[in-house]
């Protein structure tokens, strides 16, 4: 049978108790995607991880990769690997023998077993690092320590929860860009988990922007960006204005807006609050008179050729085929 | 090098704590010190000051088989309850501790009869267990009621400290082993108990010295044959000689040298896995 | 593209029904907890819980010089409780615990803050904690009657004291009194407070000492206000530990009061070697049940549970 899907979840739903922690969520991730799972925290997004990992149990639902069912099978049987938060590498095992850890509980023999441990921190570029403890390792090494130990048993799905979070933010890029770049070499399905829209945004080729339980949007990252479907994903996602007209709410993108008059197309109008300096750039935040604070993204020149201050009266126009209407969630 | 910064300065209250510690050691020591050396008290001296010449008579005094306690055979006797009370007190103790991790149904129930068991005076342990041996026509014994009247000391002391072990244990190592394929077995021989193994190790030394020292829970409860603890006590009413002086420097080497094994073997695990610290 | 294929109605074949099988071969996380703490619970149940009820019982059979009978009297109690003796015997104990709890508390207050915030390096204070341990691993008995010869007659410290000029007799009241009896109690005791102290003290954020200093508060103030409150637990917990071990205790005023002082369990063993089970049972539910009031009244400053569960 043809399988296009690597992951597909089919009505999964988590309760602890009473609580709701993921409620009913359907997703197909097709072959090879690099997907991320993207909201607040407490949206159930590690949670989901967590029951396609098989670290929760599925109270509803079934969860399918390579399109069999696994929902009942323990974690090594479901083909995924995961990559920890913190990276869970153990703390009394150097480099190798995390590494080696899943081949030794297969009781493949010890020879065998560092001579394949020493390919994959190879592949992570770690192969002097072998005999070191974990602690004896910055963050960025560890991570990828962490990933040799999960890229090991070539699973067909690899689960990455928050793996940037607990980097530099200069690493964070670089380190960003070799995930990138190791999940189109290896051509599997990679799930990233991630409060952070610029991570989504810079890798994902499917981004599923959660809230409350619920998948409020799942799209490429462009098609979120442009067309957020409701007035939450336009505020998460962020740079982008959501106004609320009679007409129902709509979403219009920061660095779309200028700051100009009446009459010279759709408006909104209010004080300016603050001026942001960005480089390029300056933002503009206005407080408008229904009191929702929005802002403009304006080239640097075209600021400083006609300059506000927080106080002035400012009105943000926009050009008509730039509104974009959302649906009130 | 530049004079000590302002900030390195130690305050007021640093040099008065520090005369309350070291006033505090002197007072933990002081006694100790002078029963060491009244052991070594010559045969006519007495049990205080002056030293009447030095000898080891005393010492010898407590290998005598003609003593009216059998020192040497009660010390064996105690090391090997104690032996046996630290094996079990580790495997339910550590077994325990990792059970708490969750809410069970009955854990608040367990949980307030361990601080029950902790804190209920020692002789009325002993006193409750005799007692249920004499209505059940038992004979109390060694290694059945003072076992036993030991055990309700020694596990809540382990669960309370497996319980500062555990807490700092990170749930996803033993997640991301089981992501690696060990099974719960492998999981817990690999990961689980070598990650926890300087607590458990403490949880262990601990056991075997309340064991080792414990007297009032084992009175009521041992049967006919002494533990070390007790002999002494029966010695202390019965004669008042420095023989009890050489037995408390004999009782403190042993643990001494026991400590100093425990401390290098707990470096020599720490060093070979200084990641535990970091 | 992408979009088409996600959230799309599913085949029927993946039916996700409402009622969910069991999953297999997973037993629920309780009865996993339950496996891994019954052999401790079975020990405590066999060993401390039916004991105790087993006296509870005891306590109300009614008994002669030659032996006790299955009853259900109350005399066992009214004698306990109108002998002025039983009275005298637990104000004493009291007295002795208040004292001991004030000067251990005092003391393991200090070293514990001492050795957290005052030792800078690791290893000194590894090193100074285990000094304070090490008497610990000496048996009770020994470390009691060190004191004999210390604080006699011509003992150590009078010796000291007389070739010091500070006395010219030999202090009486140092052995055999009320005096040896506390010294004796802080001697073995007093580590029972420092370790929770300071175990509770090591898990305080320095940042937080630093951040009351910067607004304005002095030494006195953030004691009080920071580190008192945030060793709440410790403090709790070796109460706890110092103030039932003292209750509890069998030895120490037997042999350092020179018989000025007795203890509620000196008493009790008296009458349990006596063989007078049913009083001694009454005797022991009393001290039980006293002892749990106070454990629960301390027990209520601080959730226990929590702070060493989670």
């Amino acid at each position: 049978m043809d399988n296009r899907f690597d992951v597909e979840l089919v009505s999964v739903t988590k309760r602890y108790g009473t609580t709701l922690a993921v409620d009913d969520i359907s997703l197909r991730i097709p072959r090879g995607t690099y997907c991320c799972l993207l909201g607040p925290s407490g949206c159930g997004k590690t949670t989901t991880l967590r029951m396609i990992a098989g670290h929760e149990a599925v109270t509803e639902g079934d969860i399918l990769i390579h399109g069999e069912n696994v929902s009942d099978l323990p974690p090594v049987k479901r083909g995924t690997a995961m990559m920890f938060q913190s990276y869970a590498l153990f703390p009394h095992m150097n480099c190798l023998d995390n590494v080696a850890f899943s081949l030794k509980m297969r009781g493949v023999a010890k020879k065998e077993r560092h001579a394949k441990a020493r390919e994959f921190l190879e592949l992570v570029h770690m192969g002097s690092y072998a005999e070191r403890l974990p602690a004896q390792l910055s963050g960025g090494q560890q991570q990828r320590i962490a990933l040799a130990r999960a890229l090991i048993n070539r699973p067909r799905v690899l689960l990455l929860d928050e793996p940037l979070s607990a980097l530099d933010p200069f690493l964070r890029t670089k380190v960003r860009e070799e995930l990138k770049r190791l999940q189109r070499e290896l051509g599997i399905t990679f799930i990233h988990v991630t409060h952070s829209q610029d991570e989504a945004m810079a890798l994902a080729d499917l981004m599923v922007v959660m809230e409350a339980g619920h998948i409020r949007q799942a799209a490429q990252p462009r098609e979120i960006f442009e067309r957020p479907v409701s007035p939450f994903i336009a505020r998460f996602i962020g740079s982008h204005n959501v106004l609320r007209f009679d007409t129902g709410p709509i979403a219009v993108r920061a660095d779309r807006c200028r700051l100009g008059a009446a009459g010279e197309g759709p408006h909104v109008n209010g004080q300016v609050v603050a001026v942001e300096y960005q480089g390029a750039m300056v933002r503009v935040a206005v407080m408008t008179e229904a009191g929702d604070e929005v802002s403009a993204l304006v080239p640097d020149q075209a600021f400083y050729r006609k300059p506000a201050e927080p106080g002035d009266p400012a009105t943000l126009v926009w050009a008509p085929e730039d509104t974009h209407a959302l649906v009130e969630s | 090098m530049a004079a000590i910064r302002a900030s390195e300065k130690r305050p007021w209250t640093f040099y008065a704590l520090a005369t309350l510690f070291v006033a505090f050691l002197l007072f933990l020591y002081g006694p100790m010190f002078v029963i060491y050396i009244l052991s070594f008290q010559g045969p006519n001296g007495g049990v205080t000051f002056p030293m009447v010449g030095v000898s080891l008579t005393w010492f010898h005094e407590v290998f005598q088989k003609e003593q009216m306690a059998n020192l040497p055979v009660a010390f064996v006797r105690s090391v090997e309850l104690a032996t046996v009370v630290c094996i079990l007190t580790v495997v339910f103790s550590v077994a325990a501790g990792l059970g708490f991790r969750r809410r069970f149904p009955g854990s608040g129930v367990l949980f307030y009869i361990a601080v029950a068991s902790l804190v209920m005076p020692s002789l009325l342990v002993g006193f409750g267990i005799g007692l249920g041996f004499q209505f059940l026509g038992w004979q109390t014994s060694l290694f059945t009621s003072a076992l036993g009247a030991q055990l309700t000391w020694t596990l809540p002391f382990g669960l309370f400290a497996m319980f500062a072990v555990v807490n700092r244990f990170n749930r996803s190592w033993e997640e991301a082993a089981t992501d690696l394929g060990a099974s719960a077995w492998q999981r817990l021989r690999y990961v689980t108990l070598p990650i926890l193994a300087p607590g458990i190790f403490g949880v262990a030394m601990g056991a075997f010295t309340l064991s080792y020292d414990e007297y009032a829970r084992t009175t009521l409860t041992i049967g006919p044959k002494n533990t070390l603890p007790l002999e002494i006590y029966a010695l202390i009413s019965s004669a008042s000689s420095p023989t009890l002086f050489a037995i408390g420097t004999l009782t403190t080497a042993v643990s001494f040298t026991a400590i100093i094994a425990t401390l290098i073997i707990v470096t020599r695990m720490q060093r070979r896995r200084a990641a535990l610290r970091a | 593209m992408i979009s088409d294929a996600v959230t799309s109605i599913l085949p029927s074949r993946l039916l996700a029904s409402g009622e969910r099988r069991t999953r297999r071969g997973r037993l629920p996380p309780w009865m996993v907890s339950w496996a891994q703490v019954a052999p401790m619970a079975l020990v405590l149940v066999v060993l401390f819980a039916l004991p105790t009820i087993l006296f509870l019982v005891v306590s109300f059979y009614d008994w002669d010089r030659v032996g006790i009978y299955p009853a259900f009297i109350l005399d066992n109690y009214r004698d306990l409780l109108t002998t002025p003796a039983t009275w005298r015997v637990y104000v004493s104990s009291l007295r002795f615990a208040a004292i001991v709890w004030a000067v251990t508390l005092f003391l393991g207050f200090n070293i514990a803050y001492f050795l957290i915030f005052h030792v800078r390096s690791k290893i000194t204070r590894t090193v100074l904690f285990l000094l304070c341990a090490i008497p610990f691993w000496t048996s009770g008995i020994i470390r009691t009657i060190a004191w004999i010869p210390f604080l006699g007659r011509n003992g150590a410290f009078n010796t000291m004291l007389m070739m010091a000029g500070i006395t010219s007799k030999p202090l009486e009241f140092l052995l055999f009194s009320d005096f040896a009896v506390i010294i004796t109690y802080v001697h073995l005791f007093t580590l029972l407070m420092v370790g929770p102290i300071a175990n509770s003290m090591a898990k305080i954020d320095k940042a937080l000492l630093e951040a009351a200093i910067d607004a304005g508060a002095s030494r006195w103030r953030v004691m009080v206000d920071v580190v008192i409150p945030l060793s709440k637990t410790g403090i709790v917990l070796g109460s706890i530990l110092v103030f039932t071990q003292v209750m509890g205790d069998y030895f120490v005023v037997k042999q350092m009061s020179g018989g000025q002082s007795a203890s509620i369990v000196s008493m009790l063993s008296t009458e349990i070697q006596a063989m007078q089970y049913p009083p001694a049972a009454a005797n022991a539910m009393v001290l039980v049940v006293f002892v749990a009031l106070l454990v629960a009244a301390m027990m209520k400053v601080v959730d226990v549970r929590k702070e060493l569960v989670k």
